[in-house]
Formats: structure tokens, sequence, C-alpha cells
């Protein structure tokens, strides 16, 4: 999670994973599973081309971390974040942590509620032109909505 | 095939005049992840309008929203899931499930177990199983978007629970069922009563294996959304002779379930469970049983 300026320390031992996909189990539950299990515990993500793409429960636990690259968005950015969006220089409130070029920032609402990730485009400080988009979305929780679509058709 | 008469019948001499229903949408606030109250101000201030529901905690009726209410960032945040209003009521039944080992016996699509969940503030742990594996998926993602930490999903029929080796202090048995009108427009050209049967006769399975795994002191919550007898109190009466299980008072919206069903004198302790016609809600039973003392 360094890519996102912080670390989070995970008990590795409750930790379990099947088909690439990880998940952070309790004590309890640790000793009850078998391997057989669809889904377990908190998600936390998962290996896709030897990338690993966090879950938005481990991006609720980062963005917990003051010290995380985050930027905190207006309603509107907020609302066209979540169905997929990129994110324009006019949108952002604040910046937190790094707001360099090619860096992973978590994405927040004004409640700082974490709404999913992106990368950013150009520095941010250097961005004057409002109307740029300046953090390209990469995951956003709209994607539950896009699953249950996915699942319907 | 048996007709919409034939069923409007029955309900008649189960005392329920039949009127077609329009479901009110529900909402329940999952409060493990926000607090009730921002939560109906945030939507509120979208425009949406809630009323509480006075017979279930921390629920909703959603009479009239501008949008989608499951296209607000509380919902994609888990602070609330869609729920019917009956369907919010079996999880309720059980004494103080904090703790406990829990079985969610025909769990997908997860409402019921993140409701579970949410009572339980995520502790103990639930063991949720689902026949369908093409159920699982919806399962995970209404985990995954509530934020429920304490849940294990298996693809598992629930006629086999006991191949966990697991005793459960609380068991939900909210099995597959016929359905009902109000939440099936085309019910009454698609059920007959040999799928009624049949149904029934897969609930007492799914009931049996569950006394097989259940705590010498645990709880069963069994409910369906069938208005169907046989599914029902039948079942359950069937269930005290059977299975050396009793029913439980509870306390809950619904009428008192009759113990005089189409000719057939039942146990008297089926007053126990609750029947509920369609009208505010879907068409409902639940019970509480207990392994008999």
């Amino acid at each position: 999670m360094s890519h996102f300026g912080t670390r989070l320390s995970i008990d590795e031992a409750l930790i379990i994973e099947k088909q690439g996909r990880y998940f952070l189990l309790n004590q309890k539950m640790k000793e009850l599973i078998s391997q057989d299990f669809f889904y377990a515990g908190t998600y936390l993500g998962k290996v896709r081309h030897e990338v690993f793409f966090p879950s938005f429960n481990l991006l609720a636990m980062i963005a917990e971390r003051k010290e995380a690259n985050k930027i905190m968005v207006d309603d509107k950015t907020e609302w066209l974040f979540i169905v997929g969006r990129d994110v324009f220089k006019r949108g952002i409130l604040k910046v937190n942590g790094s707001g360099k070029k090619n860096a992973y920032t978590l994405v927040v609402n004004k409640h700082s509620e974490c709404l999913g990730f992106g990368r950013i485009l150009h520095n941010l400080d250097d961005v004057k032109d409002q109307g740029k988009v300046t953090v390209k979305n990469v995951s956003d929780i709209g994607d539950f909505l896009r699953r249950e679509r996915k699942l319907r058709d | 095939m048996s007709s919409k008469q034939f069923f409007v019948d029955r309900y008649s001499k189960l005392g329920w005049n039949y009127k077609p229903v329009t479901l009110k949408q529900a909402i329940r606030i999952n409060i493990s992840n926000a607090e009730e109250v921002d939560v109906v101000r945030r939507l509120e201030s979208r425009g949406i309008k809630l009323e509480q529901i006075s017979f279930i905690p921390h629920a909703y009726w959603i009479p009239e929203s501008p949008f989608s209410i499951g296209a607000t960032t509380e919902y994609l945040l888990g602070y609330y899931s869609i729920q019917e209003a009956a369907a919010q009521i079996p999880a309720t039944l059980f004494t103080d499930s904090e703790g406990k080992m829990v079985l969610d016996a025909c769990a997908a699509p997860g409402g019921k177990t993140v409701q579970l969940a949410d009572l339980m503030h995520n502790t103990g742990v639930i063991i949720a199983l689902d026949v369908e594996k093409r159920r699982l998926t919806p399962l995970a993602n209404h985990l995954e978007r509530c934020h429920v930490k304490n849940t294990i999903a298996y693809h598992m029929d629930a006629r086999h629970a006991s191949q966990l080796k697991i005793k459960f202090d609380r068991i939900l048995l909210d099995v597959p069922c016929s359905g009902n009108f109000a939440t099936d427009t085309e019910w009454f050209q698609r059920r007959t009563i040999e799928d009624v049967k049949r149904n029934a006769e897969l609930q007492k399975q799914i009931l049996s294996e569950a006394v097989r795994i259940l705590s010498e002191d645990g709880e069963i919550v069994y409910s369906t959304c069938s208005l169907e007898p046989e599914e029902n109190e039948l079942n359950i009466n069937w269930a005290t002779k059977h299975l050396n299980l009793q029913t439980e008072p509870i306390d809950c919206y619904g009428d008192t379930a009759r113990t005089e069903i189409l000719g057939e004198h039942l146990s008297t302790s089926i007053a126990n469970c609750r029947r509920i016609w369609p009208g505010q809600t879907q068409g409902f039973f639940v019970c509480k049983l207990k392994k008999a003392g």
C-alpha cells in the first residue's frame, strides 16, 4: 500500500488466499474455515497479471491513515467519479499527501468517505486550467452497480 | 395446473380475501456502518422521502424518490440495504446473536445475511450457504458492499450442512419456497399446487438437517414468503411432531397463525407463528423454534 503514501499493518496469519483473491479473517473464522469457501471475512483484493487490485474495503482502511494520498472532491465530482468519470482540477477541494504525476491517490468526498482511487496525470500544484482532467479514475464504488447490472444481463 | 381461483379460494378459507397489492419500497440502515440519523438526513437532502416502518427497527419506507434508491453514494458505501419490509423480520427474532455461531442456510442474495451481521455488530461468525453457485456472486457483492467482516460463504446445499461439522447457536432458515403474487405478477400463471407440495418436501428436509446441527439451547428462525399452509403451518406442525422441536412465542408484525388449516387440526403451539397477508408488505410466514425441553 506504499503506492498510496502509507503503510498498513495487517496480521498476515489471518489472511487467506483463494484463486488470487485475498481475505482477512478473525481468529475464530481462521479455525473454522475450509478451503472450499467462496467468500470470507473482509475481502482485501485480488492479484491479476501480477498486479494487486485493492478492494474498496482495503481502500477504506487506507483512507483512515492521516498520511495517505487523498484528494477530496466536491459533490458534483463525487457523482461523476462514481459513474466512472475522471476528475477535473476544478472538482478538487483539498489534496493530502502526494499530488505528483503518476502517484496513486484515494478519492474521498467531503465526508472523507472513500469513493475509490485514481492515478494523478499531472502534478496537481502545476495545473492551472480548472477544466483539465487531472486524476484518472482507476476504480470507483459505482462498480457495485455495474456488477449488479452485469449479473442481470 | 392449479388456477388463480383455486388459490384465491384457499386464501378465503384461511381467512383472507384476495386483493391485488402494490408493494412499497423499503430500506434498512446498516447501523454498523453509519449513524441512522445521518443517513436519513443525507437521503432527505437528496429529495428522497422516508417514512419510518413502525414494526422494524432502523427500517424505512421510500414512498417517493427522484431517482433509484440503489444509486446513491450512501447505498454504494453500504450504509443501507434495499430490503422488503417483511423480509426484515426473521433476523430480528433471534435472542441476542452477538458473539454467536450462526448459520444462514439459504443465504443468497444476502439481504438477511447482511442484516444478521449488522445485528451481531460483526461479532461471532456467520456461515452463509447457498445451493446455487450463480447466486454466490451477488451474495459476495452484498457482503463486500456492506463491509461485513464475520461471514464465510460456501456453495453448499442446506440439506448437507452437517458436512460443516459445526454446531450452531442460531440457524436462519429462510427456505426456498413458492413465493407469492405480491412479488411475482405472474405467480398465478406459473405456480401449481404440485410446486407447493414439492417445496414443502424440500423444506422438511432442510428443517431435518438444521435440527442435526443445532446446539442444545440453539434457536431456529424459519421463514417463507409463501402463503401456502403446506410450506408454513403444516410444515411447522410436522416439525414439532417429528423433529422434537417446539415453537417459541414471538412478538412481531403479522397475524397469529391459525391452528385449524383446511380442515386439519394442528397443535395449539402453531399459534406462536406469524402469518402476514399481502398488503403493506409481501406475503410472509415466520416462526421461532427450539429443541423441545
